[in-house]
């Protein structure tokens, strides 16, 4: 269980993340829907350890994460951008997290070998990250974030840069991964589409302050995140488009 | 675009087919058939070349200083680069990084002779504050047999240029975001070092680096003043067997240009196969 209580922070005066506060369960996907310049990404690098909080309080499973380093927390942030290590292949990437904890060779080709097959990757085994295209590099990423078993996993608009095809695509395997690895998850998107697709809870951070709600249907209710504004506006396309039909 | 298409040929003529030419008449000048002792063909002065070591020793010797002065040069700008960021980023060592590069060669060799030498300042200093008994008891820090002042020289000139380029490496390829996220997959500073930044800065400042080996490997003015008669750099060996009054000696400083020549041109194939990858691998 993680718990974020109070937890505040400035950038020259000026407050960028108010009194946040927060429970998330095992497993449980917390997708926070904000605009740029919301505090998004400050609130994730604090919780990754990047950052550095003024206030509040910051628990995994009962124990105080703010004094630990970001090496020690096992919470892997990932960047919008894959961020692949230019000079090493699709396997090696994935293997980083083992080989820097000193895992044994067979373990590690095991276990490598294991989710780049679950991640479609097997075929990319041995090329470069140049060698790939925007998805298969936003799935290595994933996978070199997986393979130490993240306690928790922060993702900061991390399909932002992938055309609409190759994103849905991406949130499905996202979905399927998280459920399947029973991954605690905070992802963070301006997509109220994308929100509701990966989310198992929903949040939306708002200059610093975060709403969390209790279901779908108060999140889609809330003028802010303006999903029923973007309902009506189809709700019209479609009854311009085609009068005489009736919503099923 | 027109008037431009005869500069290519001519461009290409100037910096491939001369020195190819040159190349050309050298081992034509190695076996006597050019040259003003032209004699017709003899390969005695190749067959000499296992009996004559003043060769192999000028290119061990120049090899021993190219290592050296991009070694260190190398380690240098690197443990800058990983270890100062802070530091490289503020004034005034940016702009103290440029001012070697402005100075030509042949100045900086010049100012380290005036620097190191025995009747140079550190010698006189020494000697005044009591450090030294005499001028001759200050260490030979140039002109000495290990090219100390060679090398110190070469490092001077090489690991500023090095540093900035590392910087700008190091700040195009990101390194800083993936300092945080390699933190983050829980790797320590050193190991970011060791596995990420290093290899990576490495691999693409590679060309550069063999460039500027070749380019040590040819120098000529520095260690024609810091340098001693013997053993020498293989530029000032062969410059001095060409203008040797003895005529016989030409086919031989013909055959050691060849020599290095065509040794040089086998590091720039190196090196333009290695600026290939590192164009495929920045897209």
């Amino acid at each position: 269980m993680l718990t974020v209580s109070h937890l505040s922070k400035q950038f020259n005066g000026q407050p960028v993340l108010r009194d946040i506060s927060l429970t998330l369960a095992q497993g449980e996907v917390l997708a926070v829907l904000g605009r740029s310049g919301c505090g998004k990404t400050t609130l994730l690098k604090i919780l990754a350890g990047i950052e550095t909080a003024d206030a509040g309080t910051l628990e995994l499973h009962g124990q105080d994460l703010l004094p630990a380093p970001p090496n020690e927390r096992q919470m892997v942030y990932l960047y919008q951008e894959p961020l692949l290590f230019p000079h090493l292949s699709v396997f090696e990437n994935v293997a980083f997290g083992l080989r820097i904890r000193k895992v044994k060779e067979a373990e590690i080709k095991q276990q490598v070998t294991e989710l780049l097959a679950e991640l479609e990757l097997s075929e990319h085994a041995r090329k470069s990250p140049h060698q790939l295209s925007g998805g298969q590099r936003q799935r290595v990423s994933f996978g070199r974030a997986l393979i130490i078993r993240p306690r928790l996993l922060l993702l900061d608009e991390p399909f932002g840069n992938l055309d609409a095809q190759t994103r849905a695509a991406m949130q499905e395997l996202f979905g399927r991964v998280s459920r399947q690895h029973h991954i605690t998850s905070i992802f963070v998107t301006h997509d109220s589409r994308e929100a509701l697709t990966v989310g198992s809870r929903l949040g939306y951070l708002e200059r610093g302050s975060l709403t969390s709600f209790a279901s779908v249907a108060d999140f889609v209710a809330d003028p802010r995140t303006n999903i029923a504004a973007e309902l009506s506006f189809w709700e019209n396309i479609r009854q311009t488009a085609n009068p005489t039909s009736t919503p099923a | 675009m027109k008037p431009l298409k005869p500069i290519l040929p001519l461009y290409a003529l100037l910096v491939l087919g001369l020195p190819l030419a040159g190349l050309g008449y050298a081992l034509l000048g190695s076996v006597v058939v050019v040259g003003p002792l032209a004699e017709g063909f003899t390969g005695r002065y190749w067959r000499a070349l296992g009996h004559e070591p003043g060769l192999g020793y000028a290119a061990l010797y120049s090899l021993w200083i190219a290592v050296a002065s991009v070694g260190l040069s190398v380690v240098l700008a690197l443990g800058l680069v990983l270890r100062a960021q802070p530091t490289l980023r503020r004034a005034p060592l940016p702009g103290l990084l440029y001012v070697p590069l402005v100075l030509p060669a042949l100045v900086v060799a010049f100012y380290l002779f005036q620097l190191l030498s025995r009747t140079g300042w550190l010698s006189r200093i020494s000697f005044q504050l009591g450090l030294t008994s005499s001028l001759e008891a200050f260490p030979e820090l140039v002109q000495d047999g290990a090219g100390l002042g060679i090398i110190l020289a070469h490092v001077l000139l090489i690991f500023p240029f090095l540093t900035l380029l590392f910087q700008a490496i190091y700040q195009e390829s990101r390194l800083a975001e993936l300092d945080q996220l390699t933190s983050t997959l829980g790797a320590s500073a050193g190991q970011f070092r060791r596995r990420v930044a290093a290899p990576l800065l490495l691999r693409r400042a590679a060309p550069t680096v063999l460039l500027s080996f070749i380019a040590t490997l040819g120098a000529y003015d520095i260690p024609l003043l810091l340098g001693r008669p013997y053993p020498q750099m293989l530029s000032v060996f062969i410059a001095t067997k060409l203008q040797r009054f003895d005529l016989r000696e030409l086919p031989a400083a013909y055959l050691a240009g060849f020599l290095v020549a065509s040794g040089l041109l086998v590091l720039i194939l190196v090196l333009l196969r290695l600026v290939n990858r590192s164009r495929v691998e920045t897209g």
